[in-house]
């Protein structure tokens, strides 16, 4: 056989081969879910002792030989905890009696969620961390799967891309993949958050042009989707158009969570259905759980994710 | 029994993988484990190039967010690129490297867009073009460091006269 001919048939069988691959990983995702058992959990296993040795050094000079302005940040904190000790106190109180109207009024309560704790191990890496996505070091062997809710205290992250054995890669709402259903607080009117690309605003698809929504009216997840529970802060509005041509607002927000500065996320999972009675009633008080892994304590949790 | 060769030769490589996660930490979009496929090929021949081949293919598809495919056509192209221009080039010339890293610069985009066209994704097609570009820049010079490195008692090639 000719050399060029042979060529030829090589480049056609290994198109072939390839395409075949693609397209078998595509309807059945096990060369996605190998390559996340393998490669992503390798990669989170390498990058963790540096991370742990290079947060130690840290902590060290922060703690032990770069003390300036620590006295003025101990007052900063102490006043900021005055602060939220009453703000917690009178939130407590609303819950308190937000639940009871909830009652009366006989509404089912919605499915409570349980947080658990994961540390950031790397932001997009490699040749084909084309998306916006973080990878954090909790993964199915923690009960974490896909399309799980990643939050952090100032609001939503995004959502569990893929989950390896122990590492996962989380989509990040800035994303221009990312959508999320939201609610304006105080109007109620629903739209669909979508990201733009990171240091770009979020724009809200699908408001109508007759839909009230105010330029920093914050967003809340409405829970349409069925991934995120409802009534998690996700943005706020910066900026309201009217288009001429559109049947829509253009609507822009900022995301509440600085992406790029995360260190810590919550994995949000739905809690087993808990049994009826007075236990059960003290689960459904609102608020922050306690973080834990299904499988795990809070205080293992705890000491997975330390405190900075 | 193992070889101290072959023990060395994994040692020397699990190095250079741990080193390339960290730089691929550091510097997203940007593989810096090809020049080791490129290293691998000159010095340690076919059947190791296959296996690291093979790992660093898991490793960057499973830190990536792009449906598998990317890895295989990455190093599938790199490997056809290296063998045929061997014979035109002086194989371990800078040239040829400062070449091989040009095409996969221009290769970089081309795949990652055609991948997400195929998932119907959304990707930043400038910044594609950035991470290309560094592509082009880094293949060279990651490839020099790994060669000045590279143990003496593993290398199969002869120096220049």
């Amino acid at each position: 056989m000719k050399k060029p001919k042979k060529i030829a048939i090589v480049i056609v069988a290994g198109l072939f081969v390839y395409l075949s691959l693609y397209t078998w990983n595509l309807r059945t995702g096990h060369l996605d879910a190998l390559s996340s058992h393998t490669g992503l959990d390798i990669a989170s296993l390498v990058i963790r002792p540096g991370q742990w040795v290079l947060e130690k050094a840290t902590d060290f000079w922060e703690r032990y030989i770069h003390l300036v302005g620590l006295k003025q940040q101990n007052d900063d904190l102490a006043r900021e905890n005055a602060r939220l000790v009453r703000k917690n106190m009178i939130l407590a109180a609303e819950a308190r009696s937000a639940e009871r109207l909830e009652r009366l009024l006989g509404f089912t309560p919605p499915d409570h969620w349980e947080f658990s704790g994961a540390r950031v191990v790397a932001h997009r890496m490699g040749p084909t961390g084309s998306l916006a996505t973080l990878a954090v070091d909790r993964g199915g062997a923690s009960g974490v799967s896909a399309d799980m809710p990643v939050v952090s205290l100032d609001g939503v992250v995004g959502r569990v891309l893929r989950a390896g054995a122990v590492a996962s890669t989380v989509l990040l709402l800035t994303d221009a993949n990312s959508r999320i259903a939201i609610i304006g607080e105080h109007n109620r009117t629903p739209g669909m958050l979508a990201g733009q690309g990171y240091g770009e605003p979020l724009t809200v698809h699908f408001m109508n042009l007759n839909a009230v929504i105010d330029p920093g009216e914050l967003l809340l997840t409405s829970g349409l989707s069925g991934i995120f529970p409802k009534g998690l802060p996700v943005a706020r509005v910066v900026r309201v158009r009217r288009s001429d041509i559109s049947l829509f607002l253009t609507v822009e927000a900022e995301p509440l969570v600085d992406v790029a500065g995360l260190e810590e996320v919550l994995l949000l999972h739905q809690a087993p259905e808990a049994p009826d009675g007075p236990e059960a009633a003290q689960t459904k008080e609102p608020g922050p759980k306690p973080a834990h892994a299904p499988g795990t304590t809070a205080r293992e949790e705890a000491a997975g994710v330390p405190e900075h | 029994m193992f070889p101290s060769t072959n023990i060395v030769a994994l040692l020397w490589w699990s190095a250079y993988t741990a080193a390339a996660i960290w730089l691929h930490r550091t510097v997203p979009g940007v593989d810096l484990l090809a020049p080791g496929i490129v290293l691998s090929l000159q010095e340690d021949g076919g059947r190791r190039t296959v296996w690291l081949g093979l790992a660093w293919m898991l490793i960057i598809e499973g830190t990536g967010n792009l449906p598998f495919g990317y890895g295989l056509a990455w190093y599938g192209v790199l490997v056809a690129l290296f063998l045929l221009g061997r014979s035109v080039f002086e194989a371990r010339s800078l040239v040829f490297m400062a070449l091989l890293g040009l095409a996969l610069g221009a290769l970089h985009p081309v795949i990652t867009h055609s991948l997400a066209s195929l998932a119907e994704l959304t990707v930043d097609g400038r910044r594609l073009l950035l991470e290309g570009a560094l592509q082009a820049a880094f293949f060279p010079i990651v490839w020099v460091i790994a060669d000045k490195c590279y143990p003496r008692m593993l290398r199969q090639d002869v120096k220049h006269l």
